[in-house]
């Protein structure tokens, strides 16, 4: 065997053995079954009954891409999504840079008030935004008595309400595998780049973003997917003309008692977040672990 | 290694099982679910902890109220309900579409009970009142006295609050904001109500729960709004400023039912006699300012409690019609939502 035969970060002999095997399955049947059990069944249930209730057919399906009702709450679900994931990007990306090369102090503190922010319930997290952005609120209120306006600003119950309190939602899983990519960047690079006469401009588009496209669009893909299909934020900081998908499931499941069409509206949103899962495999694979 | 884990798990799932089968099988108890709040409290001092006394029957409390839930859990079998504190028009339908059990008029004394308040499958929890109300504080010591007044902006300026979720009410006040007399509502002109509803929808912040209204109105976040009374009632209590306008007040019980399947039904029906029995009814009336549906109830009760209550504001009072609402409930839904959604 040569050297140049070694693959560069070859897998240790004993896991491929049990790879080749398929030992190493066993552990795994206990949250497997759970997740069959509670999970899978309950959810192939709720599909199963878009095509059979009030009668088999497609008739769900059928009403829910004829309503614009529905078709907007499935815009207005991608358009807070997308705004959302742009939104913890932007604000991010600076975070995550400034957790990795930050003295060991000033990270460790940051790191952990992101961490913690992620840990309070997030009843309590969303209540918090609901007192800061009413009408009546400490924001309005604040800017009213500094005489920057005379009428408070509608921050609640419509579009920047939901975003407001879901880009601070979603930042920690934005920052959390940027930050991974990042430290492992060596800083040496932006050195050498600058060397060899890149401005810091130069050196962030052409050697930072490329370095990091893979953390940015795997913290992209678990914000956007995430935000389609939330629930409490939405529900709490949203109004009724903006609502999203999984308010307008509630909906039908809990006072229509409309379980088929409920069903229909779950599978579009199901196949949708897969195929957004498969394009990002696609270009990306698993983000880190195949870079 | 991998028989051991798969023992593991399976002893994980019996010990699961059996426990959950344990809690089930339990007797002398039953679940008790309402819809959270100052009212639930109320219902669990005047009618759990008696009942509790008396029979030795304990009560768990759940809640809020889904009708999502009691309806997967007829389905599936798996009851977990025993008495369920719901709307009117949602008893009706529900008792159409077999979701709960025939009262047991064996054990509940049904001619005790005011008989708009009663079914063959739902007994009257309490009955409540729709009013107008608003905050002092925020209107500046105006006074807005109809429905009308509570759809004009100019003279009123602020938020309006009115009940999310698609029931009786809000499309009756819009209607009679528009002038529509309280004899002719019914069957309800929707298309005019939807239009007078767009009239201020842009201002309108929607309560979705009883504790969120009080919330809204409290904070003057929503300064004039469609209230239940007992909500109302309980934040003058806590020392609110509060204003009502009882004109032309929207009446209608919630109802207590017995889910279809109910594992202890016979406790479920003692406790519902119990709930409505005369000093049940007198007892949770005066927590809660709420009305009883025991019409032996009033002569229980201090003078000065009865005399807020909704039964004392019958002259412009309007009877919200659960049959109407039984029989379209369904379509009424769908457009409500849609509405809101545009």
């Amino acid at each position: 065997m040569t050297v140049t035969d070694v693959p560069i970060a070859a897998p240790s002999p004993v896991l491929a053995a049990a790879r080749r095997r398929g030992r190493g399955f066993a552990p795994v049947l206990p949250a497997l079954a759970l997740v069959v059990v509670v999970f899978v069944i309950p959810v192939l249930a709720l599909l199963l009954r878009s095509v059979l209730e009030p009668e088999p057919g497609l008739q769900n399906y059928a009403a829910f891409f004829a309503s614009t009702t529905y078709l907007k709450v499935l815009g207005n679900t991608f358009l807070v999504a997308g705004t959302v994931t742009v939104a913890t990007v932007l604000l991010g990306f600076p975070v995550a840079w400034f957790l990795a090369i930050a003295p060991a102090f000033w990270s460790r503190l940051l790191f952990a008030i992101v961490i913690l922010s992620m840990w309070t319930n997030l009843l309590a997290r969303t209540y918090a935004w609901m007192v800061l952005l009413q009408r009546t609120g400490i924001i309005n209120r604040t800017l009213m008595n500094l005489g920057l306006i005379s009428e408070p600003l509608p921050l609640i119950n419509n579009l920047a309400g939901v975003t407001i309190g879901m880009t601070y939602i979603m930042l920690p899983f934005m920052i959390l595998p940027l930050h991974a990519t990042i430290r492992s960047i060596d800083p040496a690079i932006f050195q050498a780049a600058s060397l060899c006469g890149a401005s810091r401009f130069q050196a962030f588009t052409r050697v930072m973003l490329p370095l990091t496209a893979s953390g940015i669009a795997a913290g992209a893909l678990m914000v956007f997917v995430m935000s389609l299909g939330y629930f409490i934020t939405p529900a709490l900081l949203g109004g009724t003309s903006n609502m999203m998908l999984a308010e307008l499931i509630a909906q039908l499941v809990q006072s229509l008692l409309d379980w088929g069409l409920a069903g229909a509206a779950a599978l579009v949103l199901l196949v949708i977040t897969l195929a957004i899962y498969m394009i990002q495999l696609r270009f990306f694979g698993f983000g880190q672990a195949r870079s | 290694m991998s028989r051991t884990s798969r023992a593991l798990g399976v002893a994980a799932l019996a010990l699961a099982a059996g426990l959950a089968g344990a809690a089930m099988a339990q007797s002398g108890s039953l679940v008790f679910t309402s819809w959270g709040g100052t009212t639930q409290d109320a219902q669990k001092k005047s009618w759990a902890v008696p009942f509790t006394k008396e029979t030795g029957i304990t009560v768990k409390q759940d809640g809020p109220t889904d009708y999502g839930k009691l309806k997967a859990m007829v389905e599936s079998g798996n009851v977990s309900w025993d008495v369920v504190d719901v709307e009117a028009d949602f008893a009706a339908a529900a008792a159409k579409d077999g979701l709960i059990e025939p009262i047991d008029f064996s054990i509940v004394k049904r001619d005790e009970i005011d008989p708009r308040f009663v079914t063959d499958h739902a007994v009257g929890s309490f009955y409540y009142s729709f009013v107008l109300g608003f905050n002092p504080a925020s209107l500046k010591g105006k006074a807005p006295k109809s429905w009308a007044d509570a759809f004009d902006i100019k003279a009123f300026p602020g938020k309006r609050t009115f009940y999310k979720w698609s029931a009786p009410g809000v499309l009756e006040i819009a209607l009679l904001a528009d002038g529509v007399p309280a004899d002719k509502l019914y069957p309800l002109d929707l298309d005019r109500a939807f239009k007078k509803l767009d009239s201020i929808k842009k201002d309108i912040v929607w309560w979705g729960t009883g504790a969120q209204s009080q919330q809204l109105l409290a904070s003057g976040e929503a300064p004039i709004g469609q209230f239940w009374n007992g909500r109302l009632f309980a934040l003058e209590q806590s020392g609110e400023k509060v204003g009502i306008s009882w004109e032309q007040n929207l009446t209608a019980a919630d109802m207590l039912v017995v889910p279809k399947g109910a594992k202890n039904k016979e406790a479920a029906m003692k406790f519902i006699a119990e709930a409505t029995s005369p000093e049940g009814q007198a007892s949770f009336a005066t927590e809660s300012g709420y009305a009883p549906v025991n019409v032996k109830s009033a002569a229980l009760m201090p003078k000065d409690v009865a005399a807020n209550l909704p039964d004392k504001h019958t002259a412009s009072q309007i009877n919200l019609d659960m049959g109407y609402w039984a029989a379209h409930r369904d379509e009424i839904g769908k457009r409500w939502y849609a509405w809101q959604a545009e």
